[in-house]
């Protein structure tokens, strides 16, 4: 698999970062427990996830949060590096629901790039806020 | 709950800035972060081909950012967990509230972890904050992780939020 860098020249204020949809099946959600070590009953058992008052098993706040860091990764390209990274969980996701990840460019200061990044419904309701900062290779 | 009443109990806000728990040691190892990486669906090369990661800067295959926190989960025996599939006793936390939420976190990356790594961390509660949300009082807990690796250096600061209502 080749995966294309992103130098500091190619970025300006206000670049926005390519929309990628992420939508986790049941198996996903099972395999991230499992991977993880959490046996929260939400996120498998649709029964009890009704009990605590949501509509169908979740998606872990946590794989939202490492699907926004691959986000920020897969765009910096492998001479990236990701400095800092944060989000709030605002709303639950669902399996088998579309889900984007979009992110603008906010400041450059030196190599190290602020990005402003967050996941939407497919109706523009944001789910998850965040921020990153990365820092970025020079073309030589 | 007497509507003037906190949900923080005095003796629990005093245990804000106090270290929790033992420290916690964990190697991060191949199998565990492609594991991660692959329930995440994060087929990064630098995760899975050593010549990709070391042509990318790393000292050695590299984990997921923030694979660390799960190296370090220790299981537990099926009589430690709750119905709902929580640990007993996790937060150690009393508070005068029903359910705790996943709020979010915050991550510094100080420097890479790569596999071979031996990483040790400690908790300390930073943040206890009631506030006032659409559904009524919450209260916001906030604890911070400092992960070192073998070598003494720290990897990465992450600050988990908690919702609890």
């Amino acid at each position: 698999m080749i995966r294309a860098q992103m130098y500091l020249e190619d970025v300006a204020v206000g670049t926005e970062l390519p929309v990628v949809v992420r939508n986790a099946g049941r198996v996903q959600l099972f395999l991230y427990s499992a991977a993880t070590w959490n046996p929260h009953r939400i996120h498998y058992d649709v029964e009890y996830a009704r009990f605590e008052g949501h509509t169908d098993v979740i998606v872990h706040g946590p794989l939202q949060g490492a699907w926004l860091s691959q986000y920020v990764t897969d765009w910096a390209g492998p001479l990236g590096r990701i400095l800092n990274l944060s989000w709030q969980n605002r709303a639950s996701a669902l399996p088998e629901h579309d889900y984007e990840f979009r992110g603008t460019v906010e400041s450059i200061d030196a190599d190290v790039v602020s990005l402003r990044v967050w996941e939407q419904s497919m109706d523009a309701a944001i789910l998850m806020p965040g921020e990153a900062k990365v820092r970025l290779p020079r073309r030589q | 709950m007497n509507e003037h009443e906190s949900l923080i109990p005095p003796e629990t806000l005093a245990q804000v800035g106090k270290i929790e728990a033992e420290t916690v040691v964990g190697d991060i190892t191949a199998i565990g972060a492609q594991r991660y990486a692959q329930a995440v669906g994060d087929l990064n090369p630098a995760y899975f081909d050593e010549v990709a990661a070391t042509a990318a800067g790393y000292r050695g295959l590299a984990a997921p950012p923030t694979y660390v926190q799960y190296a370090l989960v220790r299981g537990r025996p099926l009589g430690d967990i709750r119905e709902d599939g929580l640990f007993k006793g996790n937060s150690g936390l009393r508070l005068r509230v029903q359910r705790t939420m996943f709020g979010g976190e915050e991550w510094d990356f100080l420097e890479p972890v790569c596999v071979g790594d031996r990483i040790t961390a400690s908790s300390c509660l930073v943040g206890l904050d009631e506030k006032w949300g659409s559904k009524g009082p919450f209260v916001r807990i906030t604890r911070e992780t400092t992960y070192t690796n073998q070598l003494g250096r720290v990897v990465a600061r992450a600050r988990q939020i908690g919702i609890a209502r």
